[in-house]
């Protein structure tokens, strides 16, 4: 799921500074689960910011809303009841979802109450861990199910870079290193062949350094406008 | 009781179970009827039902907006002054055994004010109750 964190709450005061009338809209799904922009943490915010010390005056008052999925741009249409009067939003969303706000919504200001910081899993309660960077053609297949573009520090593809110790990265102790779990894993699969073909140079122009993507399902675009 | 609602508009066509990714859709022919069905324990709340349908039949705000399920029923422990609910009878037995002591049933209000024997005194006088508080 993405992952988010809140930000300082002094930075979303600041943001918000000089409205009146705000909703705080939490979205339903991945910010929910990981326990940063769903319905409870909306109403949360907005105690916190109602009885904050960071209005000198003008203090704005804030309406809480949850929506589903802040990332569908027809849902939100179509389901978003706009409280009268609301001159600002603050959106518990991924950045996904504050975009789309914002493109639906384009005379209001949409303002992020969140860090969207990576694709994770839930490791234990409390504890989530990036695992997936969205790089647009996956190795796992290879690796032992363990990426090493998001869990390696230096995205390396052939194998450990020689700073690791005891399984730890140099980097920092707390984390993994991913090639030490790589080859254990492959070892435990009796799939040692992967680790000793060579992985050749990589095309990212399917991660970051093709621009933006998209997903184009032909058969769905009916509906939606591609551009 | 379906959150899956749909208007007078659904024919039946079954384009909404055809393209639902959860395969939370499905339906049941049976003599003269088609019966359209919904489990909600599948859905991804996704909306591809409602994009779909060419009558725009679906009703998806039950899905967002659906009422609360009862799941359980249990009797309570009250504060013995004020009648505040504190915890389930089912909790405290599960505690019973676990503490030094019993606790007396006191809202932290009450616990906080007066030890539970002044409370014992307290409840058989009003007068007194009053001059309390």
């Amino acid at each position: 799921m993405i992952v988010a964190e809140p930000k300082p709450l002094q930075e979303v005061a600041l943001s918000v500074s000089g409205y009146k009338n705000v909703l705080i809209l939490g979205c339903g799904t991945c910010v929910s689960v990981c326990l940063t922009g769903g319905d409870k943490e909306a109403g949360i915010l907005a105690e916190e910011l109602s009885s904050s010390k960071y209005f000198k005056e003008n203090q704005p008052s804030f309406i809480v809303k949850t929506i589903e999925r802040q990332c569908e741009k027809d849902m939100v249409e179509a389901y978003l009841e706009m409280p009268p009067d609301t001159d600002a939003i603050i959106s518990m969303a991924c950045g996904a979802g504050v975009q789309t706000v914002s493109e639906i919504y384009k005379k209001l200001p949409v303002l992020p109450a969140l860090n969207t910081t990576f694709i994770g899993a839930l490791d234990e309660s409390g504890l989530w861990r990036e695992k997936c960077q969205g790089c647009g053609d996956c190795i796992l297949a290879l690796t032992g199910g363990i990426c090493p573009v998001a869990r390696c520090a230096k995205k390396l593809f052939n194998g450990p870079c020689g700073g690791s110790s005891k399984g730890k990265c140099e980097i920092n102790p707390d984390v993994d290193c991913a090639w030490h779990m790589i080859i254990e894993r492959l070892e435990g699969l009796g799939r040692t062949d992967h680790y000793s073909r060579i992985i050749p140079f990589r095309d990212w122009s399917t991660d970051r350094g093709g621009g933006p993507r998209k997903l184009v399902r032909p058969d769905r675009t009916s509906t939606v406008a591609v551009s | 009781m379906s959150f899956f609602k749909v208007n007078h508009n659904c024919n039946g066509c079954l384009s909404c179970v055809q393209n639902c990714p959860a395969n939370a859709l499905s339906h049941r022919d049976e003599g003269s009827k088609r019966t359209l069905m919904h489990n909600i324990s599948l859905c991804a709340r996704c909306g591809n039902c409602w994009r779909i349908c060419p009558q725009k039949a679906v009703e998806f705000q039950g899905i967002l907006n659906g009422q609360w399920d009862e799941v359980t029923t249990m009797e309570l422990v009250h504060c013995m002054i004020c009648g505040e609910p504190l915890y389930t009878d089912n909790f405290k037995k599960a505690m019973d055994g676990k503490l030094e002591y019993e606790p007396a049933a006191l809202c932290p209000l009450h616990k906080k004010t007066f030890s539970l024997d002044a409370w014992r005194h307290l409840a058989f006088d009003e007068k007194a109750v009053e001059r309390s508080a």
